[in-house]
């Protein structure tokens, strides 16, 4: 069920009407029965792969909980009569048995997301490998499985709320149905955010009043969503599908633009499903972590990871990133870098690995092909390398007496970045990784300006009328980003309005979606990107 | 041995007063780079092992709760 189809919105009005209908203390069972009537009505077979990782999930953090209050209350009653020798091996016997758990729940989870995902890779790339060294035919079969909706989202959200709980950061939740809400909750299962059991579940759980600012906050989110999906997003994928897939017919700076439309479509589809998401949440009174922050305004690529897809950098960040950096083997081999490369270099070269090794795992949880790898690899390798030349560009600018804070070096630095994700997106929204390199090639050896005038921009399927929406849209979203910078509620403000005035700007959003947005017969508008995730 | 704390703080980052942030983590101040190379460092100083668990915003979000979770750590053995 699409969250732009007319069914979505008749099955919204159920949950919305029966939510408020219901007594406070039973609400979130509202919220239980619909996530699965959602789920149900996307695969009824698929539903078995929710099942378990729920159930998998909520018995290991059970079983963990349960080991970390015995060891505490064991720990608390012997504390006199405990050496610090026995009481560490005490502690090392728990996390052992902790262990298996975590393990379990881990593997599993991870396992069956790879199973379903990389398959069909794995064996095409051992077929392709035999074909090619010893000239035999396919000796595996090639398999595609399908994806249960929301997989990659409900695993990673499950699997970092038990390690959460293995290290003790909450107890693990007591009732089964109320967890089956926390992994499933209807809007966010399409496509995240990934959240943070301390910060949802108790929002689910408890019912929420009927409040009327809260409700038109949310369906103005609602709105903000729908009209970037459908007046911007829906009119940016023709170009850059016409650029990507015919490739070889431009050059130049024409490549460019198709990097740059790519990522304004790519941040106009997902930010706008992620908006659609958090307000509805909103109007039921769940307020979901934001996944995006405006990443257009980050003035280095690591600070543009940081405010694009935020759920997922933050769960990379404490469950790869951190965890690697601070291993045992990480530990073993800083000591060996300090000695091969002097302190100051050899300190930071685990660091860049282990950025290295998150990004490399971004980029493959995007898709199996060879293209992702080299989108993690571009990524990983700006962002090691510009920590690696951090004091020379701060030492730059001393002598140039540039201050780093100023607003000229800002504007430089958000630039840089615009230009440096542009040039990515050749290899995230390319065919393929030579496509990408062709792509590349093209842009750094073709001086192609007048692409800008000679009406190469109105063959791609978009009319004058289109880009002027498209400048339109592009404004309003730069206005409403400024604001916001600057710390402005937009919807708090037009929220407190007077009743005409915030009513005029309601209908003029409704015209401006229904009038400007890309929909009706004949169009079939395109599924929100990470839904396939 | 707040002093030395205060030295390995102002080398890592010269630009933040640590003397008078309380909120290094939730205000972003320090990002993660920052903090796995700060653990490297409070690890070798002060002879203790920082693990994954510890990195919470309560033990990082100012000078002296990083000063808090040394002591625990040097207690613990």
């Amino acid at each position: 069920m699409s969250l732009l189809s007319g069914k979505f919105v008749l099955f919204f009005l159920c949950v919305f009407a029966a939510y408020f209908l219901m007594p406070r203390k039973s609400r979130w069972v509202v919220l239980l029965i619909g996530s699965y009537v959602f789920y149900l009505f996307s695969s009824v077979r698929m539903t078995a792969y929710l099942l378990l990782t729920t159930f998998t999930t909520f018995f290991s953090a059970k079983r963990i909980g349960a080991l970390n209050k015995e060891t505490s209350e064991y720990l608390t009653v012997h504390k006199a009569e405990l050496d610090r020798e026995t009481k560490k091996q005490y502690k090392a016997g728990q996390m052992k048995r902790k262990r298996r758990y975590l393990l379990f729940a881990v593997l599993w989870n991870i396992g069956t997301l790879c199973v379903l995902k990389y398959t069909g890779f794995v064996f095409d790339t051992i077929n392709r490998t035999l074909h090619f060294v010893a000239d035999m035919e396919a000796v595996l079969p090639s398999v595609r499985f399908m994806l249960p909706l929301g997989i990659s989202f409900y695993t990673f959200q499950t699997v970092g709320y038990v390690i959460d709980v293995y290290r003790g950061k909450y107890e693990p939740d007591t009732s089964l149905p109320k967890y089956m809400l926390f992994v499933s909750f209807f809007p966010q299962i399409i496509q995240g955010p990934i959240s943070r059991y301390n910060q949802l579940a108790h929002q689910l759980y408890e019912g929420h009043e009927f409040d009327y600012t809260r409700i038109t906050m949310g369906l103005q989110l609602v709105l903000w969503g729908l009209i970037k999906k459908l007046v911007l997003a829906d009119r940016l994928i023709k170009v850059s599908n016409m650029i990507f897939q015919n490739y070889t017919d431009y050059a130049g700076l024409t490549m460019f633009i198709g990097g740059t439309v790519y990522g304004v479509y790519m941040y106009a589809d997902f930010s706008g499903g992620i908006d659609m998401i958090r307000g509805i949440a909103q109007v039921f009174g769940i307020e979901m972590m934001q996944n995006f922050e405006r990443p257009y305004f980050a003035t280095s690529l690591s600070e543009f990871w940081r405010r694009w897809h935020i759920s997922l950098g933050e769960w990379m960040r404490d469950y790869v990133f951190y965890p690697v950096s601070l291993s045992k083997a990480f530990g073993r081999l800083g000591k060996k870098t300090k000695k091969w490369f002097g302190t100051k270099t050899g300190k930071v070269i685990p660091t860049y690995l282990a950025t290295f090794i998150t990004f490399m795992l971004v980029g493959i949880w995007q898709g199996t092909e060879l293209k992702y790898v080299g989108y993690g690899f571009w990524n990983a390798s700006i962002i090691a390398g510009s920590l690696l030349l951090k004091p020379v560009f701060t030492k730059t600018l001393d002598f140039l007496h540039i201050k780093a804070d100023s607003f000229y070096w800002k504007a430089f630095g958000m630039l840089r970045t615009f230009f440096l994700c542009s040039l990515g997106r050749f290899f995230s929204g390319g065919l393929s990784l030579k496509s990408a390199l062709v792509m590349m090639k093209s842009f750094f050896t073709v001086w192609n300006p007048q692409v800008l005038t000679d009406g190469t921009f109105l063959n791609m399927g978009l009319t004058r009328r289109d880009w002027l929406v498209v400048l339109i849209m592009l404004i309003i979203m730069l206005i409403v980003g400024i604001l916001q910078e600057r710390g402005i509620r937009i919807r708090s403000s037009i929220a407190g309005m007077p009743l005409p005035m915030r009513w005029f700007i309601y209908i003029g959003a409704i015209v401006f979606v229904v009038l400007l947005g890309q929909y009706g017969p004949g169009f079939v508008s395109a599924d929100f990107v990470y839904q396939q995730f | 041995m707040r002093e030395e704390l205060m030295e390995i703080l102002r080398e890592q980052r010269p630009d933040v007063d640590f003397e008078v942030e309380q909120a290094l983590i939730d205000d972003e101040i320090l990002d993660s780079f920052d903090i796995v190379s700060l653990v490297s460092e409070l690890n070798d100083n002060f002879d203790i092992a920082i693990n994954v668990d510890d990195l919470l915003p309560e033990n990082f979000n100012s000078a002296d709760a990083m000063l808090e979770l040394i002591q625990k750590l040097q207690e613990e053995g």
